[in-house]
């Protein structure tokens, strides 16, 4: 039951992770990260409890708090205050886009046969998936153009780190935890001044135009 | 309460103060007076690891030994520096009305937040807690980068932060991993994460995971040393940043950096043999000075030229580490204080020369520039020729150093691409160097330059010009003790 409810939610973080991969409305793209990180979150929790080891719950909620609601709530604001709400055409058109995240995927998942078992014998699909969303998270941030929609790409790929830390250890020592929980927050907060101040500067977010300095 | 923390404390207390409004004389004093407190802190700090203590606190989260005592002393001594220079740096612009109030506010405040981070990079002993250190700094001069607030600040500030915290996100990665290889073996809690003791149950961690987190963890410290391939947010945020705080990116961030590559070849070297990261910090050093060589003969900027140069050095002392034998390790390491000693004159006298023209591109600056800022022009000179690795100046003897374990040694190639390298590097710096400060002065109609005025900010370069010569001949003795001990530490003999 728990392998199951497990392997649910990754393959579910994995489906947002390409849908995120499809889509040009930048609104859109936000709530699928929203509801990626609420999966981790479900990953967490649902460990939590087939464990009983109290301190993921705290992990669990934060990361729903957080990253499920916190931070879609402020790109969403950012957003809105910038008015721009589509990616324009990516550098590379979405059916290319979506085969090529497919061949990450495969590689992921051979990457991660060669992982210890994890305790709880679902590690090497976690750990996967964690893999294939790291290197999604990758194609995103080089194939896309909004300064949004790189945000999101890091923030996937934190996601794809933090499904590594929950299904393969443990869970990280709590302290740590929430330290880099206050630098994520601190780390978005600080992108979403400098989109502002850039898209101030140029009339739009568009990564491509910084392209100045060379040499 | 504990020195460590007083150390941290009271840098973060000088970054509040100058944070807040105020008037600018108290600004100004609070930032050189906490920034020499902290430096007598750290220098405090060493004192005690030298006496045969180790000072510890928190589970031993933080922990100084040999190595943090070094970076530690290195850092401090840059903040301050940095501080004194700062303080000119922005009574200058003052003069020339450039500054609001919340570009006084940020630099007062984050050059202080800065040097914090700094010093709580090198005093972490637990991998958890350096992550969220290095994540700081990143965070700490990000604002640092758009101070001038120019179209190209903002775009180096973003790339800046891109590529730092994806790099961020690979070393967080490479830190899960290696958690997840010494499962079994690592209790649960804080300590778990503790750099000394992972390295105690290094030898019965899982290689697989192990190798993918030491790569993981390696690429994404490197970002932060700017190690090539990963060197690219550089020179754009050496140009963009103001110099004092690019003084701080240059020594502090980079030794703080180094120490983090340091601490993960160590677990590496524990588990896996010392072949494998000696191995790939090797070639990464290596890749980083042949990168720095066609971007320094083909320069037009002032300070993306000292970038590169930058990246020269964090290659030199990588491939000192990577040669794998002892010696090699001790000429990184006096090479990462020989550069702390040298690099911040490069800086300051450039600066200097960058805010005179108001540019630094060489464009701008225009050659003979030793008839307009003859000090300024002399100690950039002076300075070109110290990091150059020029006799009889400190930073030589350290590449001799490294150059000798390198040909006595397996990699007798490697070493020597190494040393065509360094010799490019110094025909392309001397030339470029010599270009500004004496080559043909700029057509007579264009804009005079402000005149250089004798101020605390040229007095600052000229001392550390004094101390950058005289340690060539002399290193006091506690000095040479810590890099002893930190050889010690990264030689695996703690």
């Amino acid at each position: 039951m728990t392998a199951n409810v497990l392997i649910l939610c990754a393959a579910g973080m994995l489906v947002t992770a390409y849908l995120m991969v499809g889509q040009k409305a930048l609104f859109t793209t936000i709530r699928l990260y929203g509801l990626q990180s609420f999966l981790l979150g479900l990953v967490a929790a649902t460990i939590a409890i087939a464990e009983s080891r109290h301190e993921l719950f705290i992990t669990a909620a934060l990361t729903v708090v957080l990253k499920a609601i916190l931070i879609p709530w402020f790109l969403m604001r950012t957003v809105d205050r910038i008015g721009i709400h589509r990616e324009v055409e990516p550098f590379l058109n979405v059916p290319a886009s979506l085969l090529i995240c497919l061949g990450l995927t495969v590689v992921g998942y051979r990457v991660s046969t060669a992982f210890q078992e994890g305790a709880r014998g679902v590690g090497h699909h976690l750990i996967g998936v964690a893999l294939s969303l790291l290197l999604i998270g990758l194609f995103m941030m080089v194939s896309r153009k909004k300064a949004i929609t790189q945000i999101l790409a890091l923030l996937t790929v934190e996601n794809a780190v933090f499904l590594v830390a929950v299904g393969v250890t443990s869970g990280m020592p709590l302290i740590v935890e929430l330290g880099i929980s206050f630098d994520v927050i601190l780390a978005v907060l600080v992108l979403g001044v400098l989109v502002q101040r850039i898209v101030g500067r140029f009339e739009s977010m568009d990564i491509s135009r910084l392209s100045k300095l060379k040499g | 309460m504990d020195l460590l923390l007083w150390t941290l404390t009271v840098p973060l207390l000088t970054a509040g103060v100058g944070g807040l409004g105020g008037p600018r004389a108290v600004k100004e004093l609070t930032m050189v007076g906490g920034l020499a407190l902290t430096f007598g802190l750290c220098l405090a700090v060493a004192g005690q690891f030298l006496a045969g203590s180790t000072p510890a606190t928190f589970d031993d989260a933080l922990r100084v030994d040999g190595l943090s005592a070094l970076v530690l002393v290195l850092c401090g001594f840059v903040g301050l520096l940095s501080g004194c220079y700062g303080v000119g740096y922005l009574r200058r612009n003052e003069r020339r009305g450039l500054v609001t109030p919340r570009q006084r506010r940020e630099f007062y405040g984050l050059i202080p937040a800065y040097v914090f981070a700094m010093l709580f990079v090198a005093m972490s002993n637990n991998l958890g807690v350096l992550w969220i250190a290095v994540e700081l700094t990143t965070l700490a001069s990000v604002f640092l980068i758009t101070f001038h607030n120019r179209d190209t600040s903002l775009e180096a500030a973003w790339k800046f932060l891109m590529l730092g915290s994806l790099g961020l996100a690979f070393a967080l990665l490479g830190t899960v991993l290696l958690f997840a290889a010494g499962q079994g073996a690592l209790e649960e809690g804080m300590s778990a994460l503790n750099w000394t003791r992972l390295v105690e149950v290094a030898p019965g961690m899982h290689p697989f995971t192990l190798r993918l987190g030491v790569v993981f963890a390696l690429i994404g410290y490197g970002t932060k040393a700017g190690l090539a391939p990963m060197h690219t947010w550089k020179p754009d945020a050496y140009r963009e940043a103001p110099s004092p705080a690019v003084v701080l990116m240059a020594v502090g961030m980079l030794n703080g950096a180094m120490y983090c590559i340091l601490r993960i070849h160590l677990v590496s070297t524990a588990a896996l043999g010392p072949d494998f990261s000696a191995g790939l910090l090797l070639t990464l050093g290596l890749l980083s000075v042949l990168v720095a060589v066609p971007f320094i003969l083909i320069q037009w900027n002032l300070k993306r030229l000292l970038a590169y140069s930058s990246i020269e050095h964090v290659g030199i002392m990588a491939v000192g580490v990577g040669l794998g034998v002892e010696a090699g390790v001790f000429g990184a390491l006096l090479h990462m204080t020989y550069h702390s000693l040298a690099k911040p004159v490069a800086l300051f006298s450039a600066g200097t020369l960058a805010q005179l023209h108001s540019s630094s591109d060489f464009g701008e600056i225009g050659g003979g520039t030793l008839g307009r800022a003859p000090v300024s022009s002399a100690l950039l000179v002076l300075s070109a020729v110290i990091i150059t690795g020029s006799p009889p100046f400190g930073l030589f003897f350290s590449e001799m150093i490294i150059l000798r374990a390198g040909f006595a040694g397996t990699h007798a190639i490697a070493t020597s691409v190494f040393l065509a390298a360094l010799v490019a590097l110094f025909c392309g710096i001397a030339f470029q160097i010599g270009r500004v400060v004496a080559g043909p002065p700029p057509a007579p109609g264009t804009k005079a330059p402000d005149p250089e005025r004798f101020d605390i900010a040229l007095a600052t370069a000229s001392v550390a010009a004094v101390l950058a010569v005289v340690s060539a001949f002399y290193l006091p003795g506690p000095l040479v003790a810590l890099i002893r001990a930190a050889t010690a530490v990264v030689w695996g003999r703690p």
